[in-house]
């Protein structure tokens, strides 16, 4: 090892050209970078489209409207009528149906016995009414 | 006294739900009944990736290394893609025996070997192909689950921007919810507009792998890798093999025009035709033969010629069929690629795409770089892929391998450069090995010396492009190869007497 090491220092010091490629060290990890979208370096166009990337959920919508078309609540929350038709000004039949889209429900009490509130027995009420004591009756 | 022997409201409700918090003098089993179930949410992924290929399998493997949950769906039923399974796994146990073949059959008598009677068994020739794609891809399944990766197999499709349903290729469906969605749906092949592929008698490169039969002739659309790859196969077992190519010069666009030239001349040598500056106007399938109308790129050259079988190896294109792009609005460019930013992000932040299915060269190493980096910008917020310095290898005989700028690149920019070319039979190993076809040419920056590409066309080039790449990555200069000691007798010895060639002169020339 350590005649390795002589070695490589002498080499160094007889040295009479420096190779283009160094060593520069540890890798160092960048502290901050811009993830602003930019075109990918293959891209034929070298251009991304309008309005690209703007759907993530920290991007800030300039209107609400623009929120709603994208935000998610129990589902996509996007509107069914168009910002440019007035009410009435479209049929039933395009504003798609009244009935609750597949795996979708309005009311708790139409989906399966598993997922309804259920009943509190009475035996229960008295435990939590008289704290506990009617455990011991 | 007696309220505090009360217990509060909150705590008498759970130890009425829960019986082993209260004394004994109470029957637990009176009070079980009373215990309420919850159902349990779905798992919610860290990564879902659709795609087990090269990209989609790779990036799998590195995100289970990061400790993501990880799910990658596939509907071949075997992972690897077109790459291990249809792709450049079984060509190269074609070519690799092709060539053995053809060496015993024409190659031994001026070694001093006697051989006797050579046959081919073209099922056991196949078999042989299969045991090394099968052996691969079971390889790849063992790497998912020892990184914890669940291997979904189906075809997955976006109902929404979070949840992936698949159809289960062992029936029913399922769906899967991910933080990140990965696309790596990788390409095939592109169609001829006019021309049926029955995978029989006119095929793409898959078919082109299991024919049960050498053809008596074929005829190769299309002259870019791919196309001559096969076409080597099939010439090499017997085919007369004739390639028709849109472009004047075979390898496509991206092959130096000096190299090209070569290898033409050297496939020319071993049997195969060409028909350069030719366009394919029509087909016809009906006899027992398949004609086909060609005429001159230009126009003006009519000509119909037969062929038993007919490759069509006109490109790739992007494949995101069934995949649902159109339920999240998913934007796709003019060719049918997903448009991604530098982070390999689709319009959708969490959503991103990486290999064949979006920009860049269609080639399975770009796309594992890829994999690798998509996984690091999730995880660690940077990666990194050098899309200047990917290398190309064509697999026939001899091989040709590039990477960087072509001569016809630099002209085109009028970027000044200086040329340095050694041949191979000037290089003592291929020499020794009577293989000596070919040579290496650098392209260097006349001032600097720097590296700006290397071609080379050769035995074992698709090994030697390795050395180049690195150089071309790091930004060596000619002479930082020149004076890095190789070893004698090597083929690359060549590669560093071409760049000595660069900025002095070559000493075994």
């Amino acid at each position: 090892m350590f005649s390795t090491t002589r070695a490589l220092r002498q080499a160094a010091a007889h040295a009479e050209r420096t190779p283009s490629i160094r060593f520069i060290g540890r890798r160092s990890i960048p502290e901050s970078i811009d993830h602003t979208p930019r075109p990918h370096p293959a891209s034929p166009s070298g251009q991304l489209p309008e309005g690209f990337g703007k759907n993530g959920v920290g991007f800030k919508h300039a209107n609400f409207s623009s929120y709603r078309q994208h935000a998610q609540q129990h589902g996509p929350l996007q509107k069914t009528i168009r910002s440019s038709d007035s009410i009435g000004a479209a049929s039933g039949s395009q504003l798609g149906a009244v009935a609750a889209p597949k795996g979708a429900f309005f009311d708790v009490s139409e989906l399966p016995a598993r997922f309804h509130r259920q009943p509190i027995p009475v035996a229960e009420l008295e435990a939590v009414e008289s704290g506990g004591a009617s455990l011991f009756g | 006294m007696l309220c505090n022997r009360l217990l509060p409201r909150s705590t008498a409700r759970s130890a009425f739900r829960n019986p082993s918090s209260l004394p004994v003098v109470v029957a637990p089993t009176q009070l079980s009944r009373w215990r309420r179930t919850y159902a349990s949410a779905s798992e919610e992924k860290d990564l879902i990736i659709i795609g087990g290929g090269v990209a989609g399998y790779v990036a799998a493997i590195k995100a289970g290394q990061e400790g993501f949950k990880v799910a990658c769906i596939e509907k071949r039923g075997t992972l690897g893609g077109t790459c291990l399974n249809v792709g450049c796994i079984p060509s190269k146990a074609l070519l690799n025996n092709s060539h053995i073949y053809h060496m015993i059959k024409h190659d031994t008598k001026n070694r001093g070997i006697d051989v006797g009677d050579v046959s081919l068994n073209l099922q056991q020739f196949m078999k042989a192909k299969d045991t090394a794609v099968t052996g691969l891809t079971k390889g790849v399944e063992f790497l998912l689950k020892k990184n914890g990766v669940e291997y979904i197999k189906g075809t997955g499709s976006f109902i929404n921007e979070h949840e992936i349903k698949v159809d289960l290729n062992e029936g029913g469906e399922r769906t899967v919810k991910g933080k990140n969605i990965l696309i790596a749906t990788g390409s095939e092949a592109t169609p001829f507009p006019g021309l049926e592929i029955d995978e029989k008698r006119v095929v793409t490169s898959t078919g082109a792998l299991s024919l049960d039969k050498v053809p008596e002739s074929l005829v190769v659309i299309g002259g870019g890798i791919i196309g001559l790859e096969m076409g080597s196969v099939w010439s090499r077992l017997g085919s007369k093999v004739t390639v028709v190519e849109f472009l004047d010069q075979i390898g496509g666009p991206g092959m130096d025009s000096e190299v090209s030239k070569a290898a033409q001349k050297l496939l020319k040598k071993q049997g195969i035709n060409f028909k350069l500056s030719t366009k394919v106007v029509g087909g016809d399938t009906s006899g027992d033969k398949i004609k086909l109308d060609i005429d001159a790129a230009k126009g003006g050259k009519p000509e119909t010629i037969e062929a038993e079988t007919v490759l069509v190896a006109i490109g790739r294109r992007p494949y995101t069929q069934g995949l649902g792009l159109e339920n999240i609005g998913m934007e796709l460019d003019e060719r049918g690629r997903v448009i991604i930013d530098s982070e390999y992000r689709t319009k959708f932040p969490h959503i991103r795409c990486v290999g064949d299915v979006t920009f860049g060269p269609m080639l399975a190493h770009k796309a594992e770089e890829e994999a690798v980096a998509v996984v690091e910008y999730m995880k660690k917020g940077y990666g990194h892929v050098n899309y200047g310095c990917i290398p190309s290898v064509m697999y026939t005989h001899p091989e040709v391998a590039w990477v960087g700028q072509s001569e016809q690149d630099l002209k085109s920019q009028n970027i000044p450069y200086r040329v340095g070319n050694f041949p191979f039979s000037a290089n003592s190993r291929a020499k020794t090995n009577l293989d000596s076809d070919g040579f290496v040419k650098m392209l260097a920056d006349p001032e600097t010396d720097r590296l700006l590409g290397v071609h080379i066309i050769g035995p074992n080039a698709g090994e030697m492009i390795a050395e180049a790449t690195l150089a071309l990555e790091y930004g060596a200069s000619t002479e930082d190869i020149a004076r890095t000691c190789h070893a004698h007798p090597t083929l690359a010895e060549a590669f560093k007497e071409a760049a000595m060639a660069t900025h002095s002169l070559p000493i075994h020339m």
